[in-house]
């Protein structure tokens, strides 16, 4: 398993953030295109003074391309939004310092711990009113060290998809449940969930939090406490139990991956699925008669909450035109237009409030995703994040295989706790 | 062609073109350097100069002169590679002694602009402003701000040394909320803003103890309290709401910003030397050298099994198919071309999804179960087994060309000392071709030594014993090391320096070794 | 070029003056391995094909005969909806050309020198060569990078996201094919150049109108390995490559499967199969000269 499809969201950061060495993959936040739509044939050519340049992945680079043209338009100014074909995090970072980078970036919230201990943002101003329209997951994620460094404008997290079709229980309370009905619908597999040769805490984030683990513990002023590592705690371990049971009933297995996940649901072989907002196009393409639950956790131990992941423009600390940079800032949180633009593009599920009233008539799903993303908890965006992916998602893999749950976890604690410290 | 004699008029009349050729040449040569020079001066581009300087004076020392043969031909490549190559071969082994990386890539006081300007705070309640920037002079400031407060419609002025007032009535035209004239004031225009926009950005127009106004964005100003300071004079860092003081101190080996207590206060640290500390932390770093040899092993069988595997098929296929009476040999050869115009990176990802268990491709069709990704046995056949895939191509193409080079009379006279086909094979023809590609593999066994790719995109080094996480079943010493140094809280591009050289040191022992090797090849040759 | 008598002694015969065993002994078995390799070979191949017949377009609903039939990733791919894909067919093109040109031009001079001149720190340039490209490259990135920004702000024409600028940056491993080429030159009797000389040719003389025309299959060879080599590249060009309109084929297309793999694998296998052909046209054509009897030329002396 090698891109993670979740591209966007974090996993970027689990690996080498290496100006372009050989991470390649993993954090697969981008690519190819940006030219906007499929009327063109070819792109038109970045000007190469542009008042405004804006750097994304494929997909938001293609959202944004028309609405942030017209902006400029409307302003007088030329815009150019620009994707970057890989690493999008580190290759900005890297040409920031060089002074070679963009005004703008679009990114996850997560980046936000590394791109300020580079200097390679500016902390937004966002008026009070433009605070007020958005949900409060959005705000928090791009709110580090009690200073705001992003206008956040999409939220994504993972829920459940139940086939209907191989399940008479869409919307199952408990993941005992889950395995039950999964098993007695006659699927291939009860449950299609992401979980790899290398393992997937973001995935697993559900199962983890339920049975009681945690991955940092919180300062006295709300942030995350980088020397209070959650991983090899009690929590953990009983998670690591709950996995490994799941593993032996054959429900997690390391062959489903993020490349075949959502095709085993798709082609009617998973009962159950666990993914995000991303899985929405292919499933209703495949025309699964489908429901859509937040993930139920474990039957008595606490509330399952995935991660949540806030999309949100940073203005860069180089940028040659900051200022115009702050006015589109500013413009995106003054009306929610230019995102609902972008919503045509890439369904994503909208922080701003308004515009989730707005869709959630034509787009009930994508606003539910919203909805679920309340009761999730924000992907850590300390840069120590980095030094847990790789243990954690090694050591859950290793325990669905069979391993002890209690050393693997206290093993990986030990290896991030390491690792934090240098 | 094989005409070994040239007529002497013929040779008259290359020279006069050639030295019309050469004429311009340096001719141009030495008008690029007039131009370019003064350029990367005014730049202070002194890499790049340095460069220029030196390239000019070997292409006339070179050029100009009948001396120095093998010069003329080698520098032309030789330009490139020290420029392109060696040069930041050279500049990594710098960062090898400096702590950049994540945190630490810029200079002290820009780590320090970013600490006190993140600290920025605008006043919950405040007002906004609509903001004309306005100077006497120059575009370059000095700047004084106009502003019209934006729910209430009052316009204000100020700047850096004048505290916030109201304006005079008939000193300005406001129009839409906006000042657009004011008396004695040239007004900058958005583009002006925005290119001076850091300038602007330093005028905090004072409105009480604590709050400034500062520029927002082209035509908004807010008003702000700024709460961390700089103090040039004792290099501190002062919290202007607590009188908490931050002085440099050494944290893990680097300088940064530390409170009372010496623990670190903020992240920004700056690029700094740090001696050998990278060095030493390779070495004395448990699990790495614990690990070390392991990697080393599997690294060296990796190298080595993909060159004599690939290179094993690529001659078998290349002898098997050096036949004129093979009907088809052409489709033959191409179709075998097939892997090597697949870029490498699409091919690897292809292949680890055939190793899935469940549903890959290989299982599926072979009807085993093999956990391909999951046994470390398995594993390191798979990527052997895809390399082998990917290589075998380029080894048959280096052979089947390296076979038309073998002078057909070779053959012919073993065959006429009653050699059978393949004694003639095994006895003559694969020493021969020993000679012109042992280098090449040599340099593939290189390649191979970090082939960073093949491993990460396939198995990604993995899979991981239980209570292992430093390296995997199929981690060779490169993409191990590499976790280490981005597995942290960021890349750490000073320590992955250090294993670089440490790992282009180990190469270099292993290639000198085999070199003399290919030497006796040579020899024999 | 016509085809080479490569065993003389050999009487091209038609098959049917042979007996069966004979052959396969002598022809028949070359078959079989042929046809084996063939099947290593294709099967990959045959998946990337199929998936980029198959409409869905996803991991698991590909296999390797394809059951649905459509066009449909190669005309999104070739339409510009998922990026100008002639164009960074057209980049490719002029990369590729320019630097695997280059890069066996510059090769070969220095292969000469190497092979047939004699000078102090022949054997040592030719060591250091070997081991500068050891060097695991993937580091010097950043440097290269920082240099590439420093010389853009001279020459913008050189700078980054430009393709003169990765061109040069990949010139860097113009002398990459030195130990390949020097190991022909190797192999070519030095009498045919002193000749030449004693003729009173000059060096340049020798090796422009003796040596380089017996060079033929080798030079042809680097130049198809030099060019697969670059076409390859992903790395550095996704780092120096930003605007849609300066990117090369690898670059693109390894931004789209790295943005969604399960969904694009359709649209990237009918890149992977547009980004094959090329090259085994290239290869039909290099085909005469890599394997085409230019060699008698040398021993015909």
């Amino acid at each position: 398993m090698l891109i993670r499809r979740h591209t966007f969201l974090a996993m970027g950061a689990a690996t080498l953030a290496a100006c372009g060495g050989g991470s390649t993959e993993k954090k697969g936040a981008d690519s190819g295109a940006s030219d906007a739509g499929g009327a063109e044939g070819a792109a038109p050519a970045v000007p190469k003074n542009a008042d405004l340049v804006i750097w994304a992945d494929e997909k938001k680079a293609a959202a944004l391309q028309e609405p942030a043209k017209a902006w400029g338009e409307s302003q007088g100014l030329t815009v150019a939004v620009q994707t970057v074909a890989d690493e999008l995090q580190s290759s900005f970072i890297t040409a920031n310092q060089a002074g070679n980078g963009p005004d703008l970036l679009l990114g996850a919230h997560d980046w936000i711990g590394n791109l300020v201990q580079n200097g390679a943002v500016s902390p937004v101003q966002l008026p009070a009113e433009a605070k007020k329209a958005l949900a409060p997951v959005g705000l928090d994620a791009v709110t580090y060290d009690g200073q705001t460094y992003g206008m956040p404008y999409a939220v994504e997290c993972i829920a459940l998809f139940a086939n209907k079709k191989l399940t008479d229980k869409p919307s199952p309370a408990t993941i005992e449940e889950l395995v039950e009905a999964g098993k007695a619908g006659g699927a291939e597999t009860p449950l299609s969930l992401p979980v790899g040769e290398e393992g997937d805490p973001y995935a697993m984030h559900p199962l983890y939090t339920s049975a009681g683990g945690y991955l940092f513990g919180e300062k006295a002023d709300g942030g995350l406490n980088p020397e209070d590592v959650g991983v090899g705690k009690d929590g953990s371990v009983s998670a690591g139990e709950k996995m490994q049971q799941l593993g032996k009933e054959g429900v997690l297995k390391t062959s489903i991956t993020n490349d075949n996940a959502i095709s085993l649901f798709t082609d009617g072989k998973a009962a159950y699925l666990i993914s995000g907002p991303w899985a929405l196009a292919d499933i209703k393409k495949a025309k699964i008669d489908f429901e859509l639950s937040p993930i139920p956790g474990f039957e008595g131990l606490e509330e399952a909450r995935p991660f949540a992941g806030v999309n949100a423009f940073y203005v860069a600390s180089k940028g040659k035109n900051a200022a115009f940079a702050n006015q589109f800032v500013n413009a995106v949180a003054a009306s929610p237009d230019l995102v609902e633009q972008m919503f045509a593009k890439n369904e994503l599920p909208p922080v701003n409030l308004e515009l989730q009233k707005k869709l959630a008539d034509k787009h009930p799903e994508v606003v539910k995703f919203a909805q679920f993303a309340e009761k999730a908890e924000p992907m850590p965006s300390i840069p120590q994040m980095a030094a847990v992916w790789k243990p954690l998602g090694i050591a859950e893999a290793n325990i669905i295989g069979g391993a002890d749950p209690k050393s693997s976890m206290e093993g990986a604690g030990k290896a991030i706790t390491d690792s934090i410290a240098g | 062609m094989t005409d070994t004699s040239a007529p002497a008029h013929r040779q008259r009349t290359t020279s006069t073109t050639a030295l019309v050729v050469k004429i311009l040449f340096l001719g141009s040569v030495a008008a690029a350097a007039v131009w370019l020079i003064p350029l990367l001066i005014g730049l202070k581009a002194w890499l790049w100069l340095t460069f220029t300087v030196l390239t000019v004076a070997a292409i006339f020392a070179l050029y100009t002169t009948k001396r120095f043969i093998p010069g003329k031909y080698i520098f032309p490549g030789t330009f490139f590679l020290v420029v392109f190559l060696i040069t930041p071969i050279i500049l990594t082994v710098g960062y090898s002694f400096t702590n950049y990386g994540d945190g630490s890539r810029g200079t002290k006081q820009e780590a320090i602009n970013s600490i006190t300007g993140n600290s920025v705070q605008q006043v919950d309640g405040a007002s906004r402003y609509t903001l004309t920037v306005g100077t006497k002079g120059a575009v370059e400031g000095p700047y004084t701000f106009f502003l019209v407060d934006q729910s209430t419609g009052e316009a204000f002025t100020g700047s850096a040394e004048q505290p916030l007032e109201p304006v005079e009535e008939d000193a300005v035209s406001i129009s839409s909320g906006r000042v657009t004239e004011a008396d004695g004031f040239t007004l900058l225009k958005p583009r002006e803003v925005n290119d001076h926009f850091r300038e602007i950005s330093d005028v905090a127009v004072t409105v009480d103890d604590t709050t400034a106004v500062r520029i927002l964005d082209a035509g908004t100003a807010f008003q702000g309290t700024k709460v961390l300071q700089y103090d040039e004079a004792k290099d501190q860092i002062v919290n202007t709401a607590t009188g908490e003081v931050f002085t440099v101190g050494e944290v893990g080996g680097e300088q940064a910003f530390v409170d009372a207590d010496g623990k670190r206060a903020f992240s920004q640290s700056w690029l700094q030397g740090v001696g050998f500390d990278n060095y030493s932390r390779l070495f004395t770093n448990g699990s790495v050298g614990a690990q070390f040899l392991k990697a080393f092993a599997w690294t060296l069988v990796f190298a080595a099994g993909s060159v004599i595997t690939t290179f094993a098929l690529g001659l078998a296929l290349a002898l098997a198919l050096n036949d004129e009476r093979i009907r088809g040999r052409r489709l033959y050869r191409s179709f075998l071309l097939l892997p090597y115009a697949v870029p490498a990176f699409i091919a690897l990802l292809i292949w680890s999804n055939f190793y899935n268990q469940d549903y890959g491709l290989i299982n599926q069709l072979t009807g085993l179960h093999i956990n391909w990704l999951g046994d470390p046995t398995w594993a390191k056949v798979a990527i052997l087994l895809t390399n082998l895939w990917m290589g075998f191509p380029y080894m048959f193409i280096v052979c089947t060309g390296a076979l038309q080079s073998i002078p057909s009379d070779v053959k012919e006279a073993a065959r006429i000392d009653g050699a059978s086909s393949l004694q003639t094979t095994v006895k003559v023809i694969t020493p021969l071709l020993l000679v012109s590609i042992a280098p090449l593999l040599v340099a593939s066994f290189a390649f191979n030594f970090n082939n960073f790719n093949a491993i990460e995109l396939l198995t990604g080094g993995g899979p991981f014993p239980d209570n292992e996480f430093t390296r995997g079943g199929t981690d060779i010493l490169i993409s191990m090391v590499y976790r280490i140094a981005f597995g942290g809280s960021g890349a750490d591009f000073g320590f992955a320096s250090a294993v670089s050289v440490v790992l282009f040191a180990i190469t270099g022992l292993l290639a000198a070794f085999q070199f003399r090797f290919t030497k006796f090849l040579e020899d024999v040759n | 070029m016509s085809t080479s008598i490569t065993t003389p002694t050999d009487d091209p015969a038609p098959r049917n003056r042979m007996s069966a065993g004979r052959w396969f002994r002598e022809v028949g078995w070359r078959h079989l391995v042929g046809i084996a390799a063939l099947v290593f070979a294709a099967i990959p191949i045959l998946y990337v094909i199929s998936a980029s017949l198959n409409p869905l377009g996803t991991v698991s609903s590909t296999n390797l005969i394809p059951r649905a039939f459509s066009l449909d990733h190669f005309r999104e791919l070739l339409s510009g909806s998922r990026g100008p894909f002639l164009r960074w067919y057209l980049n490719t093109a002029i990369v590729c050309g320019v630097v695997a040109l280059t890069q066996v031009s510059l090769s070969v001079l220095a292969s000469y020198a190497f092979s047939r001149l004699r000078f102090a720190g022949r054997r040592g340039g030719m060591l250091a060569l070997l081991l500068i490209m050891m060097f695991p490259a993937i580091l010097s990135m950043i440097a290269i990078y920082t240099m590439i920004s420093d010389l853009g702000e001279a020459i913008p024409f050189l700078g980054l996201d430009s393709l003169p600028g990765y061109i040069v940056v990949l010139l860097g491993g113009s002398l990459g094919q030195v130990w390949l080429i020097k190991g022909f030159f190797d192999t070519i009797p030095r009498e045919l150049d002193e000749a030449a000389i004693i003729d009173g040719a000059t060096h340049w003389q020798t090796f422009t109108r003796i040596l380089l025309p017996t060079l033929t299959p080798i030079l042809a060879t680097t130049f198809l390995l030099s060019l697969v080599g670059v076409m390859s590249d992903f790395l550095l060009g996704s780092i120096f490559l930003t605007s849609d309109e300066n990117k090369t084929l690898a670059v693109g297309l390894y931004g789209m499967l790295a943005g969604d793999r399960s969904n694009n694998l359709g649209v990237f296998a009918a890149g992977a199969v547009l980004t094959m052909i090329p090259v085994i046209v290239l290869y039909q054509f290099l085909q005469k000269y890599i394997v085409g009897g230019s060699t008698s030329g040398a021993v015909k002396g």
